[in-house]
């Protein structure tokens, strides 16, 4: 029973991160869009700026990752 | 790297002001800057003022604009024949060009409205012509009636031409018959056919309902269809013919005088452009002063040059770059070859100020590493070094893909190497198939020494970056930011310590006494930077905690590639198994090459790069010549 808990644990810790990174791209990604047709000199910020909210989801995962390993 | 400026003045009498101007454009290699002018200090009975040109020179200056004005309409209406300049030298006959302009303007506005003219009418015969071409199979099904009245209409769509044909039956009492088709170009269009008494109700009809009739030159509505044919046939051969030899006359005009007058064009932008740039000169009584920047190893090539020139009348002086010229400096960037490809990394970043650091060496030396480190297998690095290598080759130098295929090129070396040390090929492919064994460790079965290892390259990196940020600071002669960003370094160094301590304990390593030492700094840095000094320790602990992703990433890449060996293994079949893997490994490495690359560069332009980078500098452009 307790492994289903710790990897209950570990699906949250990464689950809810990617939620909440996909929210934050969906948003970030629909104003990048809109700011590109109109500068699109702009692409290589944009792609950055996408790529910042991935961190949530990275950091998740290294949780859920210590989690499964260690406990 | 940035290039060194230099701060000159450059001082001659009034009258070689347009000369000397002259000789800085030709050189291209001098940006004057007004603002400079503000701190200029003059004996007392000396007035400094922006120069005011004299009634000669604005008359010149005046004339110039209209003749620009002019010869620029004529190029527009002259057809492009060849990209050729003539070598002739337009300040002698421009003002034999002055009296030809107007007259060559007026030719050329002639042919070219006859030319449009001559177009339009062959587009239309063309569009009618496609319209009755398509109707004479319809009329093949008609009755040889000489009573019969035919009407030629352009129908929006199906559901319209059967509202039509309702409405049609009704007004005719059913005397009437209409068919359709489409032309070549997908138009729907229908014959009407009706007897010579319902013609008119129909004609109204037709209005009513806004459905357009084909109409054709009344020299030819008269005539049998087959013959209106023939005869818009020829209409079009002519029409054709005429167009050709008006665009035959107006080439003949273009290719005659286009060289002239674009020479003339380059001349009077050239000129125009100097007396422009006389506004950011200034004058006294008897002198005139420009300021401005220059690369350093320029001066003594450009004061030679002036000295060659002008005999000495005319005299460049560098000047001391003071503290407060600091953010004003316009920045050049040049890097040596290695480096040069990443410039199109650093160019993704507004430009560094002159008192900072290029960022392209660093990410020259970093970028390709992190990538590395991340994607690192051998198989995929052998891909993308083929991939690297074909851009390379088969573009241009110093454009933007081959460019992108050096960097690529570096980045799969390292990706290699990487590779070879975590001991994977296509994942695991490289274990299985020729009993490849890792290096250093296998990445996807250590994950703990994984995260330790992309710590440590966090904290190298960090640290790094904070020490550049106390150079910066040096530099720009801030001695007591200096002391507080090396402050902020010691306490990370102790934090990490106090971290490597308590996870894993050693003798030498306490860290009670390590926390103790941060508990001492804390209250230098909130004096020195305020309430927020334990927030930016917080968030450069933070800023290391973020390169995890080189583990987070590879290891799910690593996943991927499995995934991809498995289920081509489970096919059972040897052409699908390569077909299953070989497509999701193609995914694996689309997905390797942006994921890196976008990670990378973040943890440049965000982690490292905030630590020490201050940008915002200011480009430097030099007057030159529009038309070498």
């Amino acid at each position: 029973m307790e492994k289903v808990w710790i990897a209950f644990a570990a699906a949250l810790a990464v689950g809810i991160p990617a939620l909440a990174t996909a929210w934050a791209q969906s948003r970030i990604g629909a104003a990048g869009a809109g700011t590109l047709a109109e500068k699109p000199e702009l692409t290589g910020a944009i792609i950055i700026l996408v790529a910042i909210p991935e961190t949530m989801v990275i950091l998740g995962f290294v949780v859920a990752a210590m989690i499964l390993l260690m406990l | 790297m940035i290039i060194r400026m230099a701060k000159v003045e450059i001082v001659g009498p009034k009258q070689d002001l347009l000369s000397t101007l002259d000789l800085l454009h030709n050189r291209g290699i001098f940006q004057p800057d007004p603002k400079l002018m503000e701190r200029v200090e003059l004996a007392e009975d000396e007035q400094l003022q922006t120069l005011v040109l004299d009634e000669n020179e604005l008359r010149e200056r005046s004339f110039f604009q209209d003749m620009q004005e002019r010869v620029t309409n004529l190029l527009e209406l002259l057809p492009e024949v060849n990209n050729g300049i003539s070598p002739l030298q337009p300040l002698p006959v421009m003002g034999l060009l002055d009296e030809l302009v107007d007259q060559h303007l007026a030719t050329a506005r002639d042919q070219v409205r006859s030319l449009n003219e001559c177009r339009r009418n062959a587009e239309e015969l063309q569009h009618d012509l496609s319209f009755w071409e398509a109707l004479e199979p319809l009329l093949e099904n008609l009755p040889k009636n000489s009573n019969l009245e035919l009407f030629g209409v352009t129908i929006r769509d199906s559901r319209q031409l059967h509202n039509l044909d309702s409405l049609l039956q009704e007004r005719t009492q059913g005397r009437c018959y209409i068919s359709s088709t489409t032309t070549t170009d997908g138009t729907l269009i229908g014959l009407i056919a009706t007897d010579r008494g319902s013609a008119d109700g129909l004609r109204q009809a037709l209005t009513a309902e806004k459905v357009p009739e084909l109409s054709l030159p009344e020299e030819l509505a008269g005539l049998p269809l087959p013959q209106r044919i023939t005869a818009l046939h020829d209409n079009l051969k002519s029409q054709l013919g005429q167009c050709n030899q008006l665009e035959g006359r107006l080439m003949d005009t273009s290719r005659r005088w286009r060289p002239i007058y674009r020479s003339a064009l380059v001349w009077l932008e050239e000129r125009l452009a100097l007396y422009r740039a006389t506004a950011t000169a200034y004058t006294t009584r008897l002198c005139f002063i420009v300021q401005g920047w220059m690369a350093n190893n320029e001066v003594d090539r450009l004061q030679d040059d002036l000295n060659r020139s002008f005999s000495g009348r005319v005299v460049l002086e560098q000047l001391a770059i003071l503290e407060e010229d600091l953010d004003q400096v316009p920045v050049m960037l040049r890097n040596p070859g290695y480096f040069a490809p990443f410039e199109i990394l650093s160019r993704l970043l507004p430009l560094p100020k002159y008192s900072s650091y290029d960022p392209t060496p660093l990410l020259g030396l970093f970028f390709p590493v992190l990538f590395g480190m991340i994607l690192g297998d051998i198989g995929y690095g052998l891909i993308l070094l083929l991939l690297a290598f074909f851009l390379a080759r088969h573009f241009p130098a110093h454009t933007l893909t081959s460019d992108i295929g050096k960097v690529l090129g570096i980045a799969a070396l390292y990706t290699l190497v990487f590779g070879i040390l975590y001991g994977e090929l296509f994942g695991d492919l490289g274990e299985t198939w020729l009993g490849l064994h890792p290096v250093w460790f296998d990445r996807g079965k250590t994950v703990v020494p994984m995260i330790v290892f992309s710590l440590t390259v966090g904290v190298v990196h960090i640290l790094l970056g904070m020490t550049l940020g106390a150079l910066t600071e040096l530099r720009r002669h801030q001695p007591r930011k200096a002391l507080v960003k090396l402050a902020m370094l010691v306490a990370v160094i102790l934090m990490v310590l106090a971290l490597v301590g308590w996870f894993y304990p050693q003798s030498w390593l306490s860290t009670g006494p390590l926390l103790i030492g941060v508990g001492i700094l804390m209250p230098v840095l909130i004096a020195a930077e305020g309430l927020l000094a334990p927030l930016e320790l917080l968030k450069t602990m933070g800023n290391i905690i973020s390169y995890v992703r080189i583990m987070a990433i590879g290891f799910s890449s690593i996943l991927l590639a499995m995934v991809a060996n498995r289920l081509g293994g489970m096919t059972g079949d040897i052409m699908v198994g390569i077909l299953v893997g070989g497509t999701l490994h193609a995914f694996n490495l689309l997905l390797g090459v942006f994921a890196p690359t976008v990670h990378s560069l973040r943890l440049h332009y965000v982690e490292f790069f905030s630590k020490f980078l201050d940008l915002g500098g200011r480009r430097f452009e030099p007057w030159q010549k529009r038309h070498p």
